[in-house]
């Protein structure tokens, strides 16, 4: 009776599990940002950002649980809603009279804690040259072999 | 606010098909999920079905009716809790090691009785058929008041069950407990976002200005005495409300009556060992489920105008609040009707009316069962919905009624097979007789009988189990050593040798069990009734002290959480909580009442099966 799940099932209950974190999270912070920029006001939208920054604690949590770490696609995602996010900030102080004056700056800093949040994240886990390179582009393109030497983060 | 209520629960119904499709594209067996659902989701829909298994709606109903009074059954999460943690964890081993792959065959083989199997079978279609019909109407009705009728209670029914349906067809048992796990997540989160929203935007007193509002003559923050010699419901009022102290202690058996229901029974042992069960019953059934129904409910019941409110303040709120009594309906009426059609199928369908399928057979005979299911779920919530509460109302007393047995199985090897059906005879006897089903049918048959509904302010729940456990102990002390003693002995024994509950050190273990009857006494037994002044007029003093807070709602969260404490310490010192699968052991335990060949059909179902399909010819 008793099965060991597979692989695929593994990834699936995982899936799953993050699904479950995160449908209700952004549902409630929906609900929260659409307050606070409505007749709410600005303690309502830091509720919005709280809750997005529980929902990746959340996530975390459910990682280490589970002995693994983001998928290329939940990383991909994030980034996405990341820059869609700044994005619509930007559009929305040039386009939006008045946005500017109220909005701004709550939405600007709940951004960057949410930014602080992954890069704290990142050196926890990986310890800060790690995580360093995670974005090292520049050394992923340098040719010279003294580069991936050991010392130098030994890349392959 | 139509579009966005049907946009959201659009939403839901496409994350369960995508989640149905990733888990056939997986091979996932359909019937049991592989028998290792994940302790994650096992642990989050058993707490969500806690919660919404009594019906949402309705206990926020009973509470914005009766005050405090109603809130007080919820303390029932506590025993429910320690009722999942002592009876599932040794039915799961039942499972693994004597190939008792489902409630009815477990309490079947152990006790070598087909009688169970038929109760265990009848209770299943109970909870999957009328029960879930019940909450269904309920759910479909709440969609069509949010809607202004838009979606007509009928449609909406029809629309909910056919995606429920979807789901439990394509991925079978495991997609469903994922499904499930996630609307226990977002009941949570939806639970606490609307209250803490509420309590923070609307202007109109609540609870901690106004308390309950409810009618002249009900005590709002108060319990109207230990007992009431009330003929019961339908027959006489009783004074100040039903929810007196033993009122609740009985009421709050409706949530053993959940832990003990075959749907949370089969959850318990197709789900993959290790620290679920405790971790669950601690933090989420007791824990989190205390929040949600002791503290966050009564804020929610005191605001009369709470939807109107919301919709004026924050329409997306608004609609949170209809997902969390929609959703809260949905995860019940899933759990049980698919839970049921699957048990129904692995128990009466595949061994015994189309015995020796293939496994694509077996698949399709689970898909057929379950579209039969839905179908007549659907039919039911839509057409006949007071056939329904009617006969849905019976399902979680009679539940109830399967403690003995249970405990019988895992842990009392006294209690005869005959003592536990004697002792079911009288507790569905008394549930019947304490319950509308019986009162209309014998009041119309034969003559006007002199007690209501729940007599004597007492759920009919604790009138079936106090003459059961009666019956069970008085048969037992001349049935212990029969016949069958050896058969039973031969899972203790190895319930013993590998699965002990360790003993704590000193008085530890009559420390736990009188902690717990002390609690029960005070926490929502007679003694509760000394928390309607408890902490607003402190005895030994003549002063008042000015709490700000009910009493009675002070005594419930300091009882709740020292009930947590309980459960806690059975889930974790008891070693209930926890599943090592590296003692399973396999034990040969047939079945003596079947003898012949297990697979083949019985013959009054070969023979109504021949002459069936003979007339088709």
């Amino acid at each position: 009776m008793t099965g060991v799940p597979s692989d695929r099932q593994q990834r699936l209950d995982r899936h799953a599990l993050v699904m479950a974190v995160w449908l209700p999270a952004a549902f409630v912070a929906a609900v929260l940002f659409h307050h606070g920029f409505g007749p709410g006001g600005v303690w309502w939208l830091m509720g919005g950002f709280a809750v997005v920054l529980a929902g990746f604690v959340a996530h975390v949590i459910v990682n280490a649980i589970l002995g693994t770490d983001f998928t290329l696609r939940e990383v991909a995602l994030g980034l996405f809603a990341f820059a869609l996010a700044a994005l619509a900030l930007v559009l929305a102080v040039l386009l939006t009279p008045g946005f500017a004056a109220v909005f701004f700056w709550p939405t600007a800093l709940g951004l960057v804690a949410l930014a602080i949040a992954v890069v704290t994240y990142m050196v926890i886990r990986f310890g800060p040259r790690a995580a360093f390179e995670r974005f090292d582009i520049i050394r992923d393109n340098n040719p010279r072999r003294a580069s991936r030497l050991p010392h130098r983060g030994g890349r392959a | 606010m139509t579009f966005l209520i049907v946009a959201a629960l659009g939403l839901l119904a496409a994350y369960a098909l995508y989640i149905a499709a990733l888990t056939a594209r997986a091979g996932t067996p359909l019937l049991d999920g592989g028998a290792d659902i994940p302790g994650w989701a096992a642990m989050f829909t058993a707490a969500g079905v806690m919660v919404a298994g009594p019906g949402l709606a309705d206990h926020l109903n009973l509470v914005s009716r009766f005050g405090l009074q109603a809130v007080h059954p919820a303390m029932g999460l506590v025993p429910g809790a320690m009722a999942g943690l002592v009876v599932h964890k040794r039915l799961w081993v039942a499972a693994r090691i004597a190939g008792m792959t489902s409630p009815g065959e477990a309490l079947g083989r152990y006790y070598g009785s087909v009688t169970l199997r038929v109760v265990v079978l009848t209770l299943a279609i109970l909870f999957a058929l009328p029960f879930s019909a019940h909450l269904l109407s309920g759910t479909g009705q709440i969609v069509a008041t949010a809607t202004d009728g838009a979606v007509p209670r009928a449609v909406a029914v029809w629309v909910l069950a056919f995606f429920l349906f979807l789901p439990a067809v394509i991925g079978g048992w495991r997609a469903s407990v994922l499904v499930f796990a996630m609307q226990a997540v977002l009941l949570a989160a939806l639970f606490g976002a609307i209250t803490t929203f509420a309590e923070g935007t609307l202007a109109a007193p609540g609870f901690l200005t106004t308390g309950i509002p409810v009618a002249e003559g009900i005590l709002h923050d108060r319990l109207p005495g230990v007992i009431q010699n009330s003929a019961g419901i339908g027959k006489e009022a009783a004074q100040g409300g039903i929810f007196t102290a033993v009122g609740i202690l009985s009421s709050a058996l409706v949530f053993v009556g959940i832990a003990l229901s075959p749907g949370m029974l089969f959850l318990g042992q197709t789900t993959a060992p290790g620290r679920s069960k405790g971790f669950g019953a601690v933090w989420l059934t007791a824990g989190l489920g205390g929040v949600a129904l002791l503290v966050l409910l009564p804020l929610l019941a005191a605001r009369p105008t709470l939807a109107a409110d919301l919709v004026a303040a924050e329409p997306l709120a608004a609609v949170g609040l209809i997902l969390l009594f929609v959703t809260a309906g949905q995860l019940a009426v899933a759990f049980f009707t698919t839970s049921g059609t699957l048990i129904v199928t692995r128990e009466l369908i595949l061994p015994f009316i189309v015995p020796g399928l293939s496994a694509w057979g077996e698949r399709l005979a689970a898909r057929i069962a379950l579209a039969v299911a839905y179908a007549t779920l659907a039919t039911l919530a839509a057409f006949a919905p007071l056939f329904s509460a009617v006969f849905g109302s019976m399902a979680i007393p009679f539940a109830v009624q399967l403690l003995p047995a249970l405990l019988g199985l895992c842990f009392v090897r006294w209690i005869s097979r005959a003592a536990v059906i004697a002792g079911l005879v009288f507790g569905l006897v008394l549930v019947t007789f304490t319950e509308p089903p019986g009162l209309i049918l014998f009041e119309g048959l034969f003559l006007d009988l002199p007690w209501g509904r729940w007599p004597l302010t007492i759920h009919s729940a604790a009138w079936g189990l106090a003459f059961n456990l009666g019956v069970v102990l008085l048969a037992s002390v001349f049935t212990a050593r029969g016949v069958e003693r050896a058969h039973r002995d031969r899972l203790h024994d190895e319930f013993f040798a590998r699965w002990a509950v360790p003993q704590p050190r000193g008085n530890g273990r009559t420390a736990l069990w009188s902690l717990t009857l002390i609690w029960a006494f005070f926490a929502m037994g007679p003694g509760a009734i000394l928390g309607n002044s408890f902490f607003s007029r402190p005895i030994f003093t003549e002063t008042e002290a000015a709490l700000g807070l009910p009493s009675l709602w002070v005594w419930q969260i300091l009882f709740w959480l020292a009930g947590c404490a309980l459960v806690w310490w059975l889930a974790h010192r008891a070693h209930l909580g926890r599943i090592d699968a590296t003692l399973l052991r396999r034990i040969d335990l047939p079945d003596p009442a079947i003898t012949r060949d297990p697979a083949r059909a019985p013959d009054w179902i070969a023979a109504g099966l021949a002459r069936l399909t003979r007339e088709v010819r």
